[in-house]
């Protein structure tokens, strides 16, 4: 296997608060990585780090290529695209429109943008968003938007989907179609990060987990196998 | 036929407030800025093409896109000097001091350098369309009213397909609705930043040399054009562009009809008298409360 993402000496601060502390650790391609820990610990911290949102020290390299600081765009252009916490959709802004803005990291062209294959992929994934693509987004229920956040991501055709608190103010019912979901994106083949609070929701996806506790990052498990399969429905946290 | 020709007059006063409001809203949409210094564009405009044409003897062609290029690079230079440092830098600031502070400095930096170089008469652009007014049925229609609504219309339209049926409209969207989120999607909010900024100044810029035949300009005239504008993009929230062009339009008429029917000295008084009745009514419903509270 490939390294989809590596993470070498990975640290984050705000001003003078470090947030992360040299984490280091790698993605195989086709893993689904849990990142887990207590609220405050730097789970998100190391997502937006690793995607450019904030600027970090250290060093990460997508698929080998070194990944430029602070520059979010790179990231979506080369195959990883963040679904962050709290989704932060457009409200104003349909469904439809939430989602196809996904494909703008790599067309111009709205034609092209409708006739993808990733943004019919983000579609199809999603049938109960059917009847509320043409509704301004900020209108729709959490899990709605929550739906949107993703579609969105895979609109950009990712190679690795980093998806931060999937389930956050979420309803069972919505946390374990949400789950459903992401299982289906892991099993057509793109290599997921998932980063949860509690692990054992997203220990029924994920073949490995990083732990990160006071901004220190420590890889506990590493099965290397395939995740395990989760039939729609089935399992739950 | 007075009320006919007073709605043609309110149109044509109303679309160039329109445009302005559009110029305002949408670039507040992109940058979080409100640029107060859209109208001493149009100022420049008129009063460059007047100084190119007339006092230094070039042809109309020449004057005219002379003046736009300069428009252009000063507004592209001034976003990569100013604003750049002030949103982009290691410490980007906010609120308050960068919604009003560097465009109304740009006001009363592009009022003294025009003061400076065209003086304090009041001058215009030649009429681009010359010839005595159209009449049909009693309505009359100035040629030069006539270009203003011609280029409203154009404009508005173009910026209305632009944000309807292309991906860059709709990103131009995102980045007013959430600048993260827009840049998770792979959108460039600086580059649209600077992108709307310089063609909503080389917009002005326009309408300043196709409007400036009926009123004149003075190098003090773009602060009352950037009031009005404001003041119709006000209505719509600052972030609706749409509200913004109907406001434009409705003020305009308003203002008109208020000049012929009721008092041509005191038309205005009575004309914000209303609006701010009409505001204190119903700021919900016009977008203040949005604006207000951000």
């Amino acid at each position: 296997m490939t390294a989809a993402l590596t993470v070498t000496n990975l640290s984050v601060s705000y001003g003078n608060v470090v947030a992360v502390h040299d984490a280091t650790f790698a993605v195989e391609e086709g893993d689904a990585c849990a990142i887990t820990g207590p609220n405050g610990n730097g789970k998100s911290s190391i997502l937006m780090g690793v995607t450019g949102l904030v600027r970090r020290r250290g060093a990460v390299e997508i698929f080998g290529t070194k990944a430029p600081n602070g520059d979010v765009r790179w990231a979506a252009r080369h195959g990883l695209t963040l679904v962050p916490e709290r989704r932060q959709l457009y409200p104003d802004l349909s469904a439809a429109d939430n989602i196809i803005l996904g494909c703008y990291c790599w067309t111009r062209s709205i034609g092209r943008a409708r006739r993808s294959g990733s943004f019919g992929r983000a579609i199809d994934l999603f049938p109960e968003l059917e009847p509320h693509l043409k509704q301004a987004a900020g209108t729709l229920s959490g899990g709605q938007q929550q739906m949107v956040a993703i579609a969105r991501g895979l609109a950009s055709d990712p190679k690795i989907l980093a998806v931060d608190e999937p389930c956050l103010g979420l309803a069972e019912a919505v946390a374990r179609r949400v789950y459903d979901v992401l299982a289906r994106i892991h099993e057509q083949g793109t290599t997921l990060i998932i980063v949860e609070e509690a692990p054992k929701r997203a220990l029924t996806l994920c073949n490995k987990r990083v732990e990160v506790r006071n901004g220190l990052a420590e890889l506990v498990l590493s099965n290397g196998g395939p995740a395990p399969h989760v039939p729609p429905g089935e399992k739950t946290a | 036929m007075k009320f006919g020709n007073l709605l043609i007059a309110g149109l044509v006063t109303g679309s160039i407030y329109a445009v302005f409001a559009v110029c305002v809203s949408v670039w507040y949409r992109v940058s979080n800025i409100l640029n107060l210094a859209v109208g001493d564009f149009a100022m420049v405009g008129a009063l460059g093409v007047d100084y190119v044409y007339r006092v230094k003897g070039l042809p109309l062609p020449v004057a005219i896109i002379t003046t736009l290029a300069v428009v252009g690079v000063f507004a592209y230079a001034y976003d990569r000097v100013v604003l750049r440092l002030a949103q982009d830098g290691p410490r980007p600031m906010e609120g308050i001091v960068v919604t009003f502070f560097f465009t109304f400095a740009l006001s009363f930096f592009i009022d003294g350098v025009a003061k400076m170089l065209f003086g304090t008469d009041v001058h215009a652009a030649p009429a681009l369309w010359n010839g005595q007014a159209l009449t049909w049925a009693s309505l009359h229609f100035e040629r030069a009213g006539l270009l203003v609504l011609g280029c409203a219309i154009i404009i508005g339209g173009a910026f209305w397909l632009y944000i309807r049926y292309t991906l860059g409209g709709k990103a131009l969207e995102a980045c007013g609705e959430n600048v993260i989120g827009a840049r998770i999607a792979g959108i460039d909010t600086r580059r649209y930043r600077w992108l709307i900024f310089v063609a909503t100044a080389v917009i002005a810029a326009i309408f300043g040399i196709v409007e400036s035949p009926i009123t004149g300009y003075t190098y003090l005239s773009g602060a009352t054009i950037s009031l009005t504008g404001f003041l119709a993009a006000a209505y719509g929230g600052f972030r609706k562009p749409g509200r913004a062009l109907l406001a434009g339009l409705f003020i305009g008429v308003l203002e008109a009809l208020l000049g012929g029917y009721v008092s041509a000295e005191y038309g205005d008084t009575v004309l914000y008298a209303i609006l701010a009745a009409l505001v204190l009514a119903w700021p919900r419903g016009l977008g203040f409360e949005s604006a207000v509270s951000g």
